[in-house]
């Protein structure tokens, strides 16, 4: 399906009504299952993913004389902290067969799904305190309801989400989104805007990029750009990305603050100690 | 399953301290590469790359085949990776690891996603006949910066590669042996190449290019840029690892982007000297069929 991108000269406002730096609706939950140890639920505009985070727990039989990512077959991959005594983080994603317009059968290999896994684990183990959980496993499991762009950049929020539910201790927040520029690869035309957060048609048609970067900082945590684009473009979509993901983290943030102030307002744990003079909201 | 040996804590101290104090185990600048040399085979499409003491060998072939129903006017293009225990006691056959499906993810994101080959040019009747061409890229040895040796094999075995010249008359195809007709190069629009950072430190602040194995061992994350020389990206992947600062990152691609032109014109001149090589007679000029065209 082309998109007359051209449109967007006209009146700077893209297919959705959006303008260059507005981010999507985000709609977050967390704890959100009940029998798991950490839950969140994330909207990205119409990207809709659930995770599920178990442990840190004992390593399965299973793992023992692996490296990291060996059991890719049945449980998803896991690359980062495959060092001895360091957690490992164990991450599956599964893409629903009802997600996107197409119902496109994907095999237990698929690479693409495989890569999404890695990465996701060798953030989340880049921001996690992994070397606090010696001989444990932390096992992620995403599940994408609905795809509709940006779908790496929702399941990393999603997974720090559902980290931070767990209560792992981690350095920062791991927040992504994505970037994009109105120009082709082939026009060389200065006037090209940097857009944010770029839905699925506009992920089709325009170049772009997904950001993810630590909690409030300029650090880049992962960076993957799989369209050609010219490497002038790459600069003004960075900062765009990242000034995202500062937004998203703020959100995050927001969502996380919110329901500990609830979960005290119900009295479902208690205020522990030195927490009497902090600032919940 | 066999598991690759760690290095030792005094090995891991040594390197990342010699980082530090901005040397290299091999004397290297930090962004120098080992040296780079490739050699053709006898047969068309054919490229061995080492660099330093990693070997990699592509080989280029083509059959006639169908073309997938979903595209009828396309060829069928594919890039496979073997990654066996030749290389390294880590691999095993037939069990790809993940290196090795990031490995050929990088590789088919660069080289053929971003649209190096025409596939178009490959069909010969539409939705019944088309080309199918194939890398196979084999790791002879491994001494770190695969993804770049590779990715540098299979643009090199690509841009050798010629394949069979055909006609087709009243709806009979006819491929022609070499000896009737001259081969035909493939459409080839531009030539993308990975250039590999590792990244070393705390705050991800020492940033290498080629690192060897020993360094890739203890690195903390890496970041592979792929670029032609026209200054277009073709992919990055940065796929998590300690987080780097994103102005680091945009000097990087700076860099990246100086190496590839010197990969490219590296390339360029290592196949004029093998076309030179082969025409003996200096005709080659007469018997190509090839129309002009503008190829990066």
């Amino acid at each position: 399906m082309p998109l007359d991108t051209s449109a967007y000269n006209l009146a700077l406002l893209r297919v959705d009504g959006r303008r260059w730096n507005e981010l999507r609706r985000i709609h977050a939950q967390i704890r959100t299952q009940p029998a798991a140890d950490g839950s969140s639920y994330l909207e990205m505009g119409h990207t809709k993913v659930m995770c599920v985070v178990t442990g840190p727990s004992e390593s399965g039989a299973r793992r023992v004389g692996t490296t990291g990512g060996a059991a890719a077959g049945a449980l998803g991959s896991g690359g980062g902290g495959s060092r001895d005594g360091d957690a490992e983080v164990v991450v599956s994603v599964v893409l629903a067969g009802f997600s996107s317009v197409d119902r496109k059968r994907r095999g237990r290999n698929d690479k693409g799904i495989l890569e999404l896994q890695s990465t996701i684990s060798s953030a989340l183990s880049s921001s996690l305190h992994t070397h606090l959980y010696p001989r444990s496993t932390i096992s992620i499991s995403l599940h994408v309801l609905s795809q509709d762009g940006s779908l790496l950049a929702a399941l990393l929020n999603a997974a720090t989400l559902a980290c931070i539910d767990a209560g792992i201790a981690m350095t920062d927040y791991v927040a992504a989104c994505t970037a994009g520029s109105t120009s082709t690869y082939a026009a060389n035309d200065e006037k090209a805007d940097p857009l944010l957060d770029m839905n699925h048609q506009e992920e089709q048609e325009l170049p772009g990029l997904t950001v993810a970067t630590l909690g409030q900082s300029d650090r880049v945590i992962v960076l993957v750009c799989e369209s050609r684009v010219q490497v002038s473009r790459l600069e003004g979509m960075l900062a765009v990305g990242v000034d995202g993901c500062k937004q998203v983290r703020d959100i995050m943030d927001k969502v996380v603050r919110e329901k500990g102030r609830r979960m005290l307002e119900e009295g479902a744990i208690e205020k522990g100690v030195g927490l009497e003079d902090m600032d919940l909201d | 399953m066999p598991r690759e040996a760690e290095p030792s804590l005094n090995e891991k101290t040594f390197v990342l301290q010699a980082l530090q104090e901005k040397l290299r185990l091999d004397g290297r600048e930090f962004d120098q590469y080992r040296p780079l040399e490739l050699t053709f085979g006898e047969e068309y499409g054919v490229a061995e790359v080492s660099l330093g003491k990693t070997k990699v060998l592509a080989k280029a072939s083509a059959e006639v085949t169908v073309p997938y129903p979903d595209r009828p006017l396309d060829g069928v293009f594919q890039i496979s990776t073997e990654l066996s225990p030749m290389a390294s006691p880590a691999f095993e056959v037939n069990r790809p690891t993940e290196t090795e499906v990031l490995l050929s993810r990088l590789l088919e994101k660069t080289v053929r996603r971003s649209g190096a080959l025409d596939t178009e040019s490959l069909c010969l009747v539409a939705g019944q006949k088309c080309w199918s061409v194939r890398v196979d890229v084999h790791v002879l040895s491994h001494d770190g910066n695969l993804i770049d040796a590779c990715c540098f094999a299979v643009v090199a075995a690509l841009r050798h590669f010629k394949k069979a010249d055909t006609s087709i008359e009243g709806g009979v195809l006819t491929v022609y042996t070499p000896a009737e007709r001259e081969p035909v190069p493939l459409g080839w629009l531009h030539s993308p190449f990975c250039v590999t950072w590792s990244v070393f430190g705390e705050e991800g602040d020492i940033a290498i290019l080629d690192a060897t194995r020993a360094e890739e061992q203890v690195r903390v994350g890496s970041c592979t840029i792929s670029l032609n020389r026209h200054g277009e990206i073709c992919q990055i992947a940065k796929l998590g690892g300690t987080a780097v600062e994103a102005i680091a990152l945009l000097n990087c691609t700076g860099i990246a982007l100086t190496k590839a032109k010197e990969l490219s014109s590296y390339l360029d001149g290592k196949l004029a000297e093998d076309a030179k090589r082969r025409d003996k007679s200096g005709r080659a000029e007469l018997l190509t069929a090839e129309n002009d065209r503008v190829t990066g």
